[in-house]
């Protein structure tokens, strides 16, 4: 039965004239044999090691197009930020790894399995650690919905699938003298190497998720925020800085990628009064913000 | 003599505010709303500002931001304010900032736009995106900074930071 299913998923993948034109039941079964062979989330869940291993790959390529921000301190605190926040979560027990890059370029980005990438220029635009809580907030709840990882299997086609795997004997897994990997010494399984980088140099992340699921994660981000103890504007006063921000439309930032800055403050000026009355002693911490981002 | 050391206090409690590079931009009310004395829905009103008045925009705090109305400073609810700036894309634009730019201007408004100057700023460009090879260097540096459980605790014991349970409104309910 799962076989047919299987089977049915690579067919509902190809394009029509290949299911009903020139139809090569025999390459599709390959291709489909090659993924089920390496164990690829093809056509069934992605196992949560699957996840995380995506999310370390595509962080690889991140962090090649961009730099690390030189300051450990910077990356010290937005880690431990972000970890509160996580914890409050539904999936606290995530590898959370929180990454400032070193670019002017407005952004920020969640992987899949809980790697979390945020600009510099984002970053030292924020007034409060408050405002740091709602956009770190935004991308955990980005993670905990696996929105990113809906959209990536949306997207699967058997197109998508025909260089995938073709790596597996090959030494592509040592890069620059490294191994992408969970941990030092644990290699990533090679299929998730070459999802990661058909996604990159297609430009998963260039592109838009869904409305609905930015709109989500507004309301999840002020939800964890107030549980973690923060003001439950942080993220407002972040999208008030967007939204008065001379950005730039062509480089890969956050004004191309979302819904319009004043869209999202409309949305959030209804829901925020439905958990505000949670919120105790809220937080803002202006000043360690500034002590901790120079 | 309560009240002077109130308004010193309003005075510090202003300068304590994070003034950022954005600082003294324009903004415009996008409804009536009071202009408070303090950042606080409870503080009291120092007038009222009418929909469409133009302030310059000082510091954010929380749901507040600090303003000046024309020589009157001041707090107003951060969800009251418009900012006129729209972006120009220099390829022309998709349909991301027609969006942003009619629903800045709706209502009839006026809507200003700029034109970028990126020069001389290093960004992040879609062709650096695309072309990217992993780094498997950096992403073991990214990961040895990651924080556990004890630290993240202790961190936000440091910061005064209670956790608190709320009932998410969609669905999860830790």
């Amino acid at each position: 039965m799962k076989r047919i299913l299987f089977l049915a998923m690579i067919l509902a993948a190809l394009p029509l004239h290949a299911q009903f034109g020139g139809f090569d039941i025999g390459k599709v079964i390959d291709i489909g044999k090659k993924a089920v062979d390496q164990g690829s989330p093809m056509g069934k869940e992605f196992s949560q090691d699957d996840e995380i291993g995506l999310g370390d790959a595509l962080t690889a390529s991140f962090l090649g197009a961009s730099p690390l921000h030189p300051d450990a301190n910077l990356q010290r605190y937005v880690n431990r930020v972000g970890k509160w926040i996580a914890l409050h979560s539904d999936r606290p027990d995530l590898p959370w790894t929180f990454s400032v890059i070193d670019t002017e370029t407005i952004n920020a980005f969640a992987m899949p399995g809980g790697s979390v990438i945020v600009s510099s220029g984002l970053v030292k635009r924020l007034a409060s650690e408050s405002e740091l809580a709602g956009v770190l907030a935004h991308e955990i709840a980005h993670v905990v919905r696996k929105h990113q990882l809906t959209a990536i299997q949306k997207g699967m086609t058997a197109d998508f699938w025909k260089g995938v795997g073709t790596s597996i004997a090959s030494d592509r897994i040592k890069i620059g003298g490294g191994v992408v990997g969970r941990a030092a010494g644990e290699i990533a399984k090679p299929y998730l190497l070459d999802m990661a980088g058909n996604l990159i140099k297609d430009g998963f992340y260039l592109r838009p998720l869904d409305r609905g699921m930015e709109s989500e994660a507004d309301q999840m981000a002020v939800v964890l925020a107030i549980r973690s103890g923060y003001d439950a504007y942080g993220l407002a006063g972040a999208l008030q800085m967007l939204a008065q921000y001379k950005g730039d439309a062509d480089a890969a930032s956050l004004f191309s990628t979302h819904p319009a800055p004043s869209e999202r403050l409309a949305d959030l000026e209804k829901f925020v009064p439905s958990v505000e009355r949670y919120a105790k002693q809220p937080q803002l911490l202006e000043v360690r913000y500034k002590q901790n981002v120079k | 003599m309560l009240v002077m050391s109130l308004r010193i206090l309003v005075l510090l409690l202003g300068l304590a505010l994070v003034p950022s590079a954005w600082a003294q931009e324009q903004a415009f009310t996008n409804r009536s709303t009071e202009l408070k004395e303090r950042g606080a829905a409870d503080a009291r009103a120092v007038g009222t500002l009418a929909e469409n008045t133009e302030v310059k925009v000082l510091a954010r705090s929380g749901g507040w931001t600090r303003v000046d109305a024309g020589g009157r400073s001041g707090f107003v609810n951060v969800f009251h304010l418009r900012f006129p700036v729209t972006v120009e894309s220099k390829s022309g634009g998709g349909g991301f900032f027609s969006g942003m730019t009619s629903a800045m201007g709706g209502g009839g408004r006026k809507t200003e736009k700029a034109t970028i100057a990126t020069t001389g700023i290093r960004g992040l460009s879609p062709e650096d995106l695309k072309s990217a090879s992993p780094d498997a260097a950096a992403l073991a540096k990214a990961q040895s900074y990651r924080a556990d459980k004890p630290t993240a605790e202790r961190f936000a014991r440091e910061g005064k930071l209670t956790a608190v349970s709320v009932d998410n409104p969609q669905g999860d309910r830790r």
